[in-house]
């Protein structure tokens, strides 16, 4: 965390009535521009926040799909990287970002559209229809 | 409290032997998540919102060994995702009975009766039943009608088989704190050994949650929830944490006191904030920047935070680490906690309509942010 994200001091927080939420970015089909070493790091920190499969091109032309669900930043794109899973791979897999030349966030956001609100939404409409056993269900995993 | 005499043994004399030893950071209870693929699809919970090859992935019971023993915290809780849908749980409930560790097997128990043969009743293993209030309440917060029926059938064929079984809620703005209280009766009915409560929290990965229950609002809830207890009730938590969450005690979180382990490895740096990864307990204990975390640090992703996973350990550890401590959970464990302006605050407490457990508050009362 760096200073400028410190929001609150100590009074603040004991008072608190109501915290602010998060506002959850529309990524998905989001290709950002990789010109810059702070955009590959922006990306990347954006990657590891996102719910879905990202889709890397590497410097070497491969194609890779990818959950990023860790980065390791060090001083430079050489000495960052990102920790992933893909699909029908095993293990914990690892790529420098200075190996990275394409990056789009792919695979669906498993996060959006899951908002409380629709869910109070849908119910009030479900059960007003006179349905019973309203519910929500687990995605399909295959 | 409800917890046995040998278990809060264990735990003091781990918490002492670490005193005494001047290891200033220690974990208490292993937050265990073998998989995050669920039975139930929550509005807003962060848990299960991961792709399909993600969610099929599973930690195996030598995984989840070797973590126990790298932690090596006397208490193993196994969240998720939906632990009983992990094929082989009951191998690795075993395992960890077989090493000796109080395990808290956290599951939504839609298939508890029909699994709980496989299970053996032991003073390590309880099951706690995550139940979010009475009925309508329960089944509205988890996006199931029916799913509290299913519930309760799991808790009456636990106990009834010798388990221990203790309820796990967590409470959002909007909860009406008579129900709650009529909850409490309704689970004590059912012969639990516990009832286990924790505040929601602004977490960051759930879906366009626009506003929580920050901090004085929790206080004012709890405070009107847990006083003018009735002698039947019975915690299956500390005292001081309760006495924290109504205000009467100030605590710093401890973070490394509840580590998580999951499929991605070490979670930096709680069990709510995923803030990155370590590869081992020791790098996540050496490594991560713990001044970043909790209230006194500012961090904005900490300011509403009362959780029992950052703050029981706090709480625990001064119960058994000093005189006073341990003192006050013995006044708290008898205590019925008698204050008339909770009464008060109870009376007067205006219901809301359905939806009583939606985390959105008018935008008109969100905090003043300074020097954003
Ligand atoms: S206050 Fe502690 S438990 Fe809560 S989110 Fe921050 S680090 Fe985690």
């Amino acid at each position: 965390m760096t200073a400028e994200v410190q929001k609150y001091t100590l009074e603040q927080i004991e008072a608190l009535e109501v915290a602010p939420g998060f506002e959850h970015e529309k990524l998905e089909g989001w290709v950002p521009s990789l010109a810059s070493d702070e955009e590959v790091r922006d990306a990347l920190e954006k990657a590891f926040d996102y719910r879905g499969d990202v889709t890397i091109t590497t410097k070497s032309g491969d194609k890779i799909e990818a959950y990023v669900f860790n980065r390791q930043t060090g001083a430079t794109l050489q000495d960052s990287f990102i920790t992933y899973f893909a699909p029908n791979v095993n293990g914990k897999l690892k790529m420098s970002y200075a190996e990275i030349a394409r990056l789009e966030f792919s695979g669906k956001d498993r996060a959006a559209g899951k908002h409380w609100e629709d869910w109070v939404k849908a119910y009030n409409e479900r059960k007003a229809a006179g349905e019973k056993d309203i519910a929500l269900h687990p995605d399909k995993l295959e | 409290m409800a917890v046995p005499i040998s278990q809060m043994w264990t735990v003091a004399s781990y918490v002492l032997k670490k005193r005494f030893s001047g290891q200033k950071r220690y974990p208490l209870v292993l937050m265990l998540e073998p998989l995050f693929r669920c039975n139930l699809a929550c509005a807003g919970c962060g848990k299960v919102q991961y792709p399909p090859h993600v969610l099929k992935r599973m930690l195996s019971p030598e995984e989840c060994f070797a973590a126990v023993e790298e932690a090596g915290a006397p208490m193993v809780s196994i969240p998720g995702g939906e632990p009983l849908l992990h094929p082989q749980i009951v191998e690795i409930v075993n395992g960890l009975i077989a090493r000796k560790k109080y395990i808290y097997l956290c599951t939504n128990a839609l298939e508890l009766k029909r699994r709980i043969h496989e299970f053996t009743p032991s003073k390590y293993l309880t099951f706690s039943v995550h139940l979010d209030g009475q009925r309508d309440h329960h089944d509205f917060s988890v996006c199931r009608e029916g799913g509290w029926d299913l519930a309760v059938d799991g808790i009456k064929e636990a106990v009834k088989r010798g388990f221990r079984v203790t309820t796990n809620a967590t409470f959002f703005d909007g909860t009406d704190p008579n129900s709650v209280r009529a909850f409490f009766d309704e689970v004590m009915d059912m012969g639990v050994e516990g009832v286990v409560l924790s505040p929601g929290y602004s977490y960051e990965k759930a879906p366009d949650q626009k506003h929580f229950m920050g901090r004085a609002r929790v206080r004012r809830l709890f405070r009107a929830i847990l006083s003018n207890r009735k002698p039947n009730w019975k915690f299956n938590m500390s005292p001081l944490f309760l006495e924290f969450l109504m205000g009467d005690r100030k605590y710093e979180c401890t973070p490394w006191g509840s580590p998580a382990y999951n499929i991605f490895g070490w979670q930096r740096p709680c069990y709510l904030l995923q803030d990155g990864y370590a590869d081992s307990f020791k790098e996540l204990m050496e490594t991560t920047k713990w001044e970043e975390y909790g209230v006194a640090s500012g961090n904005p992703k900490c300011a509403n935070c009362m959780v029992s996973c950052g703050y029981e350990p706090t709480a625990v550890i001064e119960g058994f680490g000093s005189l006073k401590g341990f003192w006050g959970m013995v006044r708290g464990t008898f205590s019925k906690y008698k204050d008339p302006h909770a009464q008060k605050l109870l009376a007067e407490w205006k219901t809301e309509p359905h939806a009583p457990l939606v985390q959105i508050e008018t935008t008109n009362r969100s905090l003043e942010e300074t020097n954003a």
